[in-house]
């Protein structure tokens, strides 16, 4: 039998926003629905609405033409509406099959039995007796949707499940969810990746602001028409122009740069050279977990190694802190913004007062000087259109956009001679993107230079002027921008070689 | 002094009977602290079970009741913590400071007129086993069944914990309230119903000190053995296990301490007085020191404050 959900009407509001505005859609079961919106569109409110752990103002949810009511969690699993959260909600202290029978009424037998049955079935290789937190985010994702099988769904809802998953993670998921669909589960997809729209979904619904602009089949859209109804504006699709740096002065070499770990799970470098001039960006492509972490920290002044010779503006900085090379105007943007780069719990202002300059005088004779600071952060968010002037807001109430906006335009405030940063757009929505992809290019033709570690290709060859790959710790050779291609670098990436 | 078979069973009998009000307090906290809910009102809790339970057997004259009656008021003041917790989402850290420091003051108040009156008899079991069977006589019979009681918690816990589905949710609303609530688990019905056993314990606990150990009510008569049942916790690493070891090592130390201050062992007095707690603290760290098992053993949401998304 087929299933049909349909939300009618459906207003949430939040004081200060309206996160549903009449919502109104429509699923049958055998397609793959996306809905698409950047972060803030009210996708997640509408799939929390969905799951019961949000109660919506007003509107009806009907399943199979009934009205149902979804008014806790247990609601939703009552009616067979599973869903896997971007966070996961896992226990990670837990073992696999603990996690499984919290919330199963079965005896322990035979929910062994039927896990084992969907493990065989859909080839699943899990563990079920370790704890939840030696596994990766691509098994956790998995022991989540384990978690809705065993109940049967008839609706399953995904929401952002590719953020953590590397590529080979995400085909094998999207295999699975077109299993499921042939086995009659009805797939919501919430996303703000295109592509992944376009290579899974059957239909496709665009929120914007908390409202539904658009449904339509994925067959009559692109990226670029779905990529606009979904900002709302025709983006300026930005190209960067070739610049000659033959004659420019070179600002940063390292040689002999090699790094040997005790720690498994950290990458050994091996004799990287390389070498930069002023205002050119150099990607550094590579599958994540290469060795581009411990590149980043030994660039930053994390990691100090011996033998290693960094040059910066003629002077020898591989032995500096990474305060000291933040005085000797270089400015690192990190991977990860909630626990590298910024501090969540602090307000934003503070979070710009951990950089500080002996010039900044954010500190006097031990004490804070909360005013100029303030001053200072006021004038990052302006400059660098972070979508609120409260300083005194507590950074985690920031989506990952506009903390991303925080950090660079921290780190560029100073105006530094090189910037570094990893994966500055990891997980960030398409205007978020593009703001930061226009900001890395300007401070190129401001004739600044900056170093890209990126494992997003179509973002490395949009910004480098030259780009390497990093492999098992090595670096490949340098290949200018122009004459490089995705399939050039898919086979270095994959450790071959080319010409 | 003669150290004769007998006297040695005699001298583990009183280790045994001096570490259960630790037991008892430490068993009933772990459960709270795995449900994620870190009170630090053992102390008070127990002072208030200590002098309920006295005043209800001198009152009633039956040790039945001042034992159940020593419990209900140790849930009772929980339940306090738990409505200013749960239900109003204050502070756990200040919340239970202030138990602690309410149940010192309330039990004072309430003992003034019951100092000096002597305590009952507590009936002790197999009484004729512990005399006729030399060394372990002592050790295994003519205790109260409160202690019995004691020595199979940490087992009944354990298990408890590990093997059942009510343990299992405990754990999980210890590990992360978030997603337990979005599995449809009530994450504040299960923490009151930990806080409030971990308050019934630390009231019998409360009472053995009152009405088996030293059978009188003394003012502050727990003298921070509710401080050192919290660090028994955390240093056993909530293992109910290494809790009673944790107690016996406490326990015994305490008492073979106090016997080579009486035979007059050249030693400072005060760091005789101290090395209960520094051997305890050093043993319990080292047979906790898998940092894997502690990163599975800890509730990860310890002390925070959980409210569901409306």
């Amino acid at each position: 039998m087929n299933t049909k959900l349909k939300v009618s009407e459906i207003s949430k509001i939040y004081p200060g926003c309206i996160a549903n505005d009449k919502v109104s859609l429509e699923f049958i079961s055998g397609k793959i629905y996306a809905l698409l919106g950047e972060n803030g569109a009210g996708k997640s409110t509408l799939v929390k609405i969905l799951s019961g752990v949000v109660k919506p103002d007003q509107g009806e949810v009907f399943l199979n033409n009934e009205s149902i009511k979804l008014n806790s969690p247990l609601d939703a699993k009552k009616n067979n509406i599973g869903m896997v959260f971007q966070h996961f909600n896992l226990f990670e202290t837990l073992s696999v099959f603990e996690n499984l029978s919290i919330d199963s009424d079965k005896k322990d037998e035979d929910l062994r039995i039927l896990v084992n049955d969907i493990l065989k079935k859909y080839n699943f290789k899990i563990d079920l007796d370790i704890p939840v937190l030696n596994l990766s985010a691509g098994q956790k994702q998995k022991v989540e949707i384990i978690r809705c099988l065993i109940r049967n769904p008839k609706v399953l809802i995904m929401d952002e499940p590719t953020s953590v998953l590397t590529e080979q993670e995400t085909d094998d998921l999207f295999i699975s969810l077109k299993q499921f669909s042939k086995d009659g589960i009805l797939i919501i997809y919430i996303t703000h990746k295109l592509k992944e729209v376009l290579s899974l979904c059957d239909e496709v619904a665009v929120m914007r602001k908390g409202k539904v602009v658009s449904v339509s089949n994925t067959i009559d859209e692109k990226i670029e028409s779905l990529a606009n109804k979904m900002v709302g504006e025709s983006l300026n699709t930005i190209k960067k122009k070739i610049n000659n740096f033959k004659n420019s002065e070179e600002i940063l070499k390292i040689s002999n740069l090699n790094f040997k770990s005790d720690d498994p799970y950290e990458t050994n470098l091996n004799d990287l050279n390389l070498s930069l001039k002023k205002g050119e960006c150099l990607g550094i492509a590579g599958i994540s977990g290469n060795g581009q972490n411990e590149l980043f920290q030994i660039l930053s002044g994390e990691i100090i190694t011996e033998g290693t010779s960094i040059m910066f503006r003629n002077k020898e900085i591989s032995k500096l802190n990474p305060r000291e090379r933040r005085e000797y105007l270089m400015a690192f943007s990190p991977e990860d913004r909630i626990s590298q780069a910024a501090v969540p719990e602090l307000k934003i202002f503070e979070n710009v007062a951990l950089n500080n300059f002996k010039s900044s005088n954010f500190f006097e004779k031990g004490l804070v000087n909360e005013k100029k600071i303030k001053e200072h952060a006021k004038k990052i968010l302006s400059n660098f259109s972070v979508n609120t002037d409260n300083v005194e807001l507590k950074s985690q109430f920031l989506s990952g956009g506009n903390l991303q906006k925080l950090i660079i335009g921290r780190e560029l405030i100073t105006s530094p001679e090189l910037l570094v940063c990893f994966n500055p757009t990891w997980g960030l929505d398409v205007g978020a993107i593009n703001y930061i992809h226009e900001t890395l290019i300007k401070i190129n033709e401001q004739g600044k230079s900056s170093i890209l570690i990126s494992t997003d290709n179509d973002e490395l060859l949009k910004l480098s002027d030259r780009i390497c790959v990093i492999y098992k710790g090595k670096l490949s050779k340098i290949i200018d921008a122009d004459s490089v291609t995705a399939e050039k670098l898919g086979i270095l990436m994959g450790g071959g070689s080319i010409d | 002094m003669s150290f004769d078979l007998n006297f040695i069973g005699i001298l583990i009998g009183a280790i045994m009977a001096s570490s259960v009000p630790l037991i008892l307090a430490a068993s009933g906290e772990l459960i709270t602290e795995r449900s994620g809910v870190l009170n630090l009102g053992v102390e008070g809790m127990m002072i208030i079970g200590a002098i309920s339970g006295f005043a209800l057997m001198v009152v009633t004259d039956n040790l039945f009741f001042a034992v159940i009656g020593s419990m209900f008021s140790g849930l009772i003041i929980s339940l306090i913590f738990g409505l200013l917790t749960q239900s109003l989402l204050t502070n756990h850290v200040a919340t239970g400071l202030a138990l602690t420091i309410f149940g010192i003051g309330m039990s004072a108040m309430i003992g003034k007129n019951f100092v000096g009156i002597p305590g009952k008899e507590f009936p002790l079991l197999f009484l004729n086993l512990k005399e006729s069977i030399p060394f372990l006589g002592p050790i295994f019979f003519g205790h109260s069944i409160i202690l019995y009681f004691a020595f199979g918690l940490p087992f009944l816990t354990n298990y408890f914990l590990k093997k059942t589905k009510t343990g299992l949710i405990i754990r999980a609303v210890g590990d992360s309230p978030t997603s337990a609530s979005n599995q449809g688990i009530n994450v504040t019905l299960v923490r009151y119903s930990c806080i409030l056993y971990g308050g019934a314990m630390c009231g019998l606990a409360g009472a053995y000190l009152s009405l088996i150990y030293t059978p009188q009510w003394i003012e502050n008569m727990t003298g921070g053995r509710g401080w050192i049942a919290l660090a028994l916790v955390v240093f056993a690493t909530w293992s109910p296990i290494k809790v009673l070891i944790g107690a016996l090592i406490f326990g015994g130390i305490t008492i073979l301490q106090l016997h080579m201050q009486a035979v007059g062992l050249r030693i400072p007095v005060q760091l005789l007085s101290a090395l209960p707690y520094i051997m305890t603290i050093i043993v319990l760290v080292v047979i906790s020191r898998d940092s894997r098992k502690i990163k599975l053993n800890t509730p990860t949401s310890l002390g925070q404050i959980f409210y569901k998304e409306k």
